[in-house]
């Protein structure tokens, strides 16, 4: 049952999807149930992309930037930040767990925090179990 | 300068109001109509739809009525079949089948296997039935009236839906769904006078004397604004009949109707088609001779929807263009 | 911002007018003078429960525009936004309608400079329907006998052509689901203060206007209806003023009381599985402006017709997209053919915006909602 926990990430390129890298060529261990999407900037995801996942089938949806101050195009991760407090609001309304949804600021050197961040978003996914949506 | 202006929504027979915006006489978009009655100010896609057709434009040629006309002369009347379609104002159908009856023509009135029923049941006897009884996806095939099934089921109604989709909206409402055929979930189920049975298909044209003998008020729901009104003044004949008369047409004679789509059949093997349109449509592409008309919000009228209520319209724009009456009256005298 | 009472020395008009014909009466001198080529205001066209926008250019058609039409919720802010926005033009807005020209303002779709807002206090707003059931059923009189109606006192009350009223208190009305519409019932935004001046009946003696000014606009038009001899007016008492703050703050508290019930509803997923998809909610919406551009109308959104679209990839977009810009109009409500109650959600969402920034829509003054904001901060 656990084997079948769909979980999408959205990483940024300079540092989250750096991150990830880092955890690989490193050998670290981690869930393969990840289905790693690179963007440019954690500030170019629109809210509707989480909601499209949700409604494609994903279970959880992972987002990864750069640290707040360190974003490669300035503030793009601000801007990140802002809406995904809004994208929690919304999804609790409509019958998802907010811990469905996660975002974090990894940078390309943290392959260990990557790698306890997906460990930790597997486990409580799958205590919760796969997302019915009505 | 902007206005807002009165009329009725053309697309289906639940008969809801709405307002037209026009911003110096031209019509730009439509606005809620909360005043009236049936639909408070709510309207479906095709409803709010339905005044961008209006820019299809066609232009009136005069010599393409004295040529239409030149046809049905030229033809024996027997073989000339006049579409006797829903989309018509009551004024309108009043004059087309005086037309065909003084000149003997055949008249094909047909309404998806439907047919007129005497005594139906109102939108408010609907919200306050103890059973519903639903054929067909009402709820997004003819919202307004899915409205008042929403309604009923607030008012402790239980609701029986039958239809092919099992994810449509009604069937999502629905307390118990089937897909069998019409003619099984009739037979199978027991009727009372507190419940109603809404419908706006069928399987066959037989399955319309099982609705008959049921012992429930009846709302059989059309798919055009004046059905109704179209099927008081002449009754309904069945698929096959249509088909059939449609077969032995030489001259196919089609008042405001896009049959090319309700039918399988081969329309360009009918000789002649003469279409009287607003707009263009599937139809118009194929007829022979197109004379423009006025569409329903250049003129008045009135249309009567499925729950029997006549409803007067009021043109909110002006036309040149001759209305179907005035074409009428022209050809008559022509034929004379 | 001071505080005035003012009234009509037309007296066609102070018969006409709720209270004093102040409204009217300015309307007629922003025509009358050219400063406006038209005024956008309600006329009841077949009743008074047909409340209709019509934009008046010739300032003797004024008349047919006075006086308050409770029955008549529309909104006005996407008309101007779609047809008028290129004209000069003076409105009469309520509190939602104000708080949709303020945000739309901000999203360049309105230029303040070509309006002239002249802001109504509202307690609330009955659908039509609703309101002559409403009166058949609570008052035993017949709707087409009710010449006008008011919202006084925690009542409404229906004044009938020999003068007598009946009243009904507001809250046995909406116990039974009549009563304003639900949006109405949770608003907390009474007086139209983003409006160059807010005009009502509370805290006013019988016969005048109370006027609250807000800015500098607002001050010139009263300046200049009184020189042209229109209006006339006085100060306003420190009893009026306070009468006034007191029914604003009963209100507000009724309306907290009615948002702490029903914001819980919001998570009735139940609601949902009607939706048909045909988005009459967007369409409506005064803040939705991308038309063709929207993005529930790229490839990647279309659903399949004939089923219900998932309310998360289908809501959930324009609730991204706005839902910190809900100005709690109510129009979404109105015109959902399956009765969703649409602005809960949204509304609901607007409140949680709030509570994280302290932005409230249409209202704060910030230039910008905070998401919009290229500034380096986080909510």
């Amino acid at each position: 049952m656990s084997d079948d926990i769909k979980i999408v990430g959205l990483l940024c390129n300079w540092c989250c999807y750096g991150g990830a890298d880092t955890a690989g060529t490193a050998r670290m261990q981690y869930p393969p149930n990840v289905r790693i999407i690179r963007v440019m900037c954690s500030g170019r995801i629109n809210p509707s992309m989480i909601f499209k996942a949700f409604e494609d089938g994903a279970d959880g949806v992972f987002v990864g930037g750069c640290h707040i101050g360190d974003c490669h195009y300035d503030a793009g991760n601000y801007k990140w930040s802002r809406r995904a407090k809004i994208v929690q609001d919304i999804i609790e309304e409509f019958g998802i767990e907010k811990e469905r949804f996660r975002f974090e600021w990894i940078s390309a050197s943290e392959g260990e925090k990557f790698q306890k961040t997906m460990d930790e978003f597997y486990k409580t996914l799958s205590k919760l179990g796969p997302l019915e949506l009505e | 300068m902007i206005e807002i202006k009165h009329t009725l929504c053309p697309s289906c027979s639940v008969g809801c109001g709405i307002n037209v915006i026009l911003d110096n006489e031209e019509i730009v978009g439509t606005f809620p109509y909360k005043r009236h009655p049936v639909n408070e100010g709510k309207n479906c896609l095709n409803g709010r739809s339905s005044v961008e057709n209006v820019e299809d434009e066609l232009a009136f040629d005069s010599k393409v009525l004295d040529d239409a006309i030149g046809k049905l002369k030229s033809c024996n009347n027997e073989k000339i079949t006049v579409v006797f379609s829903g989309n018509n104002s009551n004024e309108d159908l009043e004059a087309i089948k005086s037309l065909c009856e003084s000149k003997g023509f055949n008249i094909l009135s047909y309404a998806n296997n439907l047919k007129n029923f005497d005594s139906v049941a109102s939108y408010d006897d609907v919200e306050n039935a103890s059973n519903l009884f639903v054929i067909g996806n009402i709820l997004y095939e003819n919202p307004l009236i899915g409205r008042r099934i929403v309604h009923a089921k607030e008012n402790g109604a239980k609701i029986y839906v039958n239809d092919d989709l099992e994810n449509s909206p009604t069937s999502n409402i629905a307390d118990e769904f089937t897909s069998l055929s019409v003619k099984e979930f009739l037979e199978n189920n027991d009727f009372t006078d507190d419940s109603v049975i809404l419908f706006n298909k069928v399987g066959s044209f037989e399955d319309l004397d099982l609705l008959e003998s049921a012992n429930s008020k009846l709302l059989p729901v059309y798919s055009k604004s004046n059905s109704k009104g179209a099927l008081k003044l002449v009754d309904a004949i069945s698929k096959e009949e249509a088909l059939e008369l449609l077969g032995n047409t030489e001259v196919l004679f089609i008042f405001n109707d896009d049959i090319v789509n309700e039918f399988d059949f081969d329309f360009k093997s009918i000789p002649q088609i003469i279409s009287v349109s607003p707009s263009k449509n599937d139809t118009t592409e194929i007829a022979d001779f197109v004379i423009a008309t006025k569409s329903w919000l250049e003129s008045d009228g009135s249309f009567t929807n499925a729950e029997d209520l006549t409803q007067e319209f009021s043109s909110v724009c002006e036309s040149e263009k001759m209305g179907i009456v005035e074409i009428i009256e022209k050809i008559s005298g022509e034929l004379e | 911002m001071s505080y005035i009472l003012a009234r009509s020395s037309d007296n066609a008009i102070l018969e006409a007018g709720e209270c004093g014909g102040a409204v009217t009466s300015i309307f007629k001198y922003l025509l009358d003078e050219g400063i406006v080529e038209g005024v956008l205001a309600l006329r009841p066209k077949d009743d008074i429960y047909d409340g209709v926008p019509t934009f008046i250019t010739n300032s003797e058609d004024l008349i047919s525009t006075a006086g308050s039409y409770h029955c008549a919720p529309t909104m006005v802010g996407d008309i101007i936004q779609k047809y008028l926005s290129d004209k000069k033009i003076a409105v009469a807005v309520k509190p939602c309608d104000i708080r949709s020209i303020e945000e739309l303002i901000k999203r360049h779709k309105i230029n303040p400079d070509n309006i002239y807002t002249v802001g109504l206090n509202c307690g609330g707003t009955v659908s039509p329907i609703t309101g002559r059931k409403m009166i058949e059923l609570f008052y035993d009189i017949d709707p087409n006998d009710v010449v006008s109606e008011e919202i006084d006192k925690g009542q409404f009350i229906v004044e009938l052509a020999d003068g007598s009223e009946k009243g009904v208190k507001i809250h046995d009305l909406e116990q039974q689901g009549y009563g304003r519409r639900n949006n109405c019932q949770r608003c907390d935004v009474k007086i139209p203060r983003k409006a160059n001046i807010a005009c009502g009946n509370w805290g006013a003696e019988d016969g005048w206007t109370f006027i609250e000014i807000n800015d500098e606009k607002g001050q010139s038009l009263i300046d200049g209806a009184k020189s042209s001899g229109i209006l006339e007016t006085k100060n306003a008492s420190e009893k009026s003023i306070e009468a006034r703050s007191k029914v604003e703050g009963i209100m507000i508290k009724m309306s907290n009381k009615v948002q702490n019930a029903k914001f819980d509803e919001a998570e009735d997923m139940d609601v949902w599985k009607r939706c048909i998809g045909c988005y009459a909610c967007r369409d409506i919406c005064p803040i939705c402006w991308c038309y063709e551009n929207c993005e529930l109308n790229k490839p990647y959104f279309k659903e399949e017709i004939n089923i219900t679209p998932n309310p998360i990839a289908f809501q959930g977009v324009r609730l991204s997209h706005i839902s910190f810009s809900c100005c709690d109009c109510g129009q979404c409500d109105d015109v959902c053919p399956m009765d969703i109650p649409v602005s809960l959600i949204f509304d609901k969402l607007q409140k949680k915006y709030y509570n994280r920034t302290g932005y409230v829509a249409g209202v704060s003054d910030d230039i910008k909602p905070p998401l919009y904001s290229p500034d380096k901060v986080e909510l």
